[in-house]
């Protein structure tokens, strides 16, 4: 962790950034083979800083940094370009993806394959986002993090039933219930079925996957609430 | 070195303005206390002045000493108009143009989900009030081309086309004078996914 570090050249994604000092920022970086880190982004608040128009969220980039310890040096910051500015709906789900990734993902932890899909997932968010590019970015998010969800199988070990009713435990995976369930945990085979092939076909299950995934995820950060999905609620509550 | 405390609750009230850490605050405080005196009583009279004066326009949320400011009891201004922006540098912007003959109102402020801000920060019922006056019929968003900047646009479309008002953004793209060679690849990549058809 305190080794002087030297990157170069490293496809990245800026999830925040904070205004530091008079003229800096420390920008929260999401990058493929080093995960997230914290760069300090010297003279970035500028009037004239190049940096200023380049060091926005959900645009895929290329850096440099360079530095030891918790926040490092950004060298260099070149925008890569094939990424449509997210607007409307989209922007306010890319927010959400983000606010995922600073609570759930420790710095420092190389996650290529996330990294992939949280590309993959913007580029779909351009054409609009669709509630399924949420759950199966959620899906991959817990998987990356070693929390990865039991659904083709029960609690027990037995094959998920399409008919049957579970309630998933966490950690443990989906118990088989005698009937229909109440709580947020509550799901039918057939929802663990579609998580797991990530059809969401069935606007049932796609209601059912939302509920398991935000009690999973509300678990996994500690209760604590997303402003992202407090703000997008405001937004169809005026 | 003890620095007494006067001087030291000066450097750390200093530093409540943007951009200044604890070595400029020291610097500003040295300054004003050792060359600048009568400055540094002009400043402080100056600002219990604006504390005690200045207020929110009940019309277009900048800062004035009337309950309404100047630019909105002006007859020479077309109230069908309202630009909206985030700050009150942005509309001195957009009055610098000379391009704009119609109301504004001033947000101070975006929304930006990751700090907490949304429309209940921001007070956007009152933008919502002023604009069924009756008077106004479209609605200009003039928020900056930041993804901030957009979350405000769209939250603010969202909410007024319910309530049918028309809603138009400000356009992007080649700054005027731009050669296609200087221009940033970001900026052009968004002009190209922008570009009109040619009127004519």
């Amino acid at each position: 962790m305190n080794q002087r570090h030297h990157v170069d050249g490293q496809p990245a994604f800026v999830l925040h950034a904070y205004p530091y000092s008079e003229t800096s920022l420390i920008v929260d970086v999401f990058s493929q083979d080093h995960g997230r880190v914290a760069l300090l982004a010297r003279g970035a608040r500028r009037p004239r800083s190049v940096l200023r128009g380049v060091l926005q969220a959900f645009q895929p980039l290329e850096l440099g940094w360079a530095g030891r310890g918790e926040v490092q040096t950004l060298i260099r910051a070149e925008w890569q370009g094939g990424q449509p500015l997210l607007a409307g709906k989209s922007l306010f789900c890319g927010y959400y993806l983000n606010e995922l990734l600073i609570h759930l993902l420790p710095r420092e932890d190389a996650h290529a394959r996330l990294f992939s899909v949280y590309a993959a997932t913007l580029r779909r968010f351009a054409d609009g986002a669709q509630e399924s590019d949420l759950r199966c970015f959620e899906r991959a998010l817990l998987q990356e993090l070693g929390y990865g969800l039991l659904l083709e199988t029960d609690a027990a070990g037995l094959a998920v039933e399409e008919n049957a009713h579970y309630a998933y435990e966490i950690e443990h995976g989906p118990v088989r219930l005698p009937g229909p369930g109440r709580s947020a945990r509550s799901v039918s085979g057939r929802t663990l079925i579609d998580l797991a092939r990530e059809d969401f076909s069935d606007p049932r299950s796609l209601a059912e996957a939302k509920q398991l995934m935000r009690t999973l995820i509300s678990h996994y950060t500690g209760g604590r609430s997303l402003s992202s999905r407090r703000i997008f609620r405001e937004l169809h509550e005026l | 070195m003890n620095t007494p405390s006067s001087l030291e609750s000066l450097i750390e009230a200093l530093r409540c303005l943007p951009g200044v850490g604890p070595k400029s605050a020291q610097r500003m405080a040295y300054h004003l206390m050792q060359h600048g005196r009568p400055g540094a009583q002009r400043l402080a009279d100056a600002l219990q002045l604006a504390l005690a004066a200045l207020r929110h326009c009940q019309r277009c949320n900048t800062f004035t000493e009337s309950e309404t400011c100047v630019r909105c009891l002006s007859s020479k201004r077309d109230a069908s108009l309202l630009c909206v922006v985030e700050t009150p540098v942005d509309m001195n912007m957009m009055e610098q143009t000379h391009a704009y003959s119609g109301l504004y109102y001033v947000l101070m402020g975006r929304v930006s989900p990751l700090d907490g801000i949304g429309p209940g920060e921001l007070h956007l019922d009152r933008l919502l009030a002023r604009c069924g006056d009756g008077v106004v019929r479209e609605v200009i968003i003039a928020t900056n081309f930041t993804n901030e900047g957009e979350a405000t646009a769209h939250y603010l479309s969202e909410m007024l086309r319910s309530r049918g008002v028309s809603v138009s953004r400000i356009a992007r793209g080649v700054p005027v004078g731009g050669e296609l060679e200087y221009v940033d690849a970001g900026t052009l990549a968004q002009a190209l996914r922008e570009r009109r058809p040619v009127a004519g």
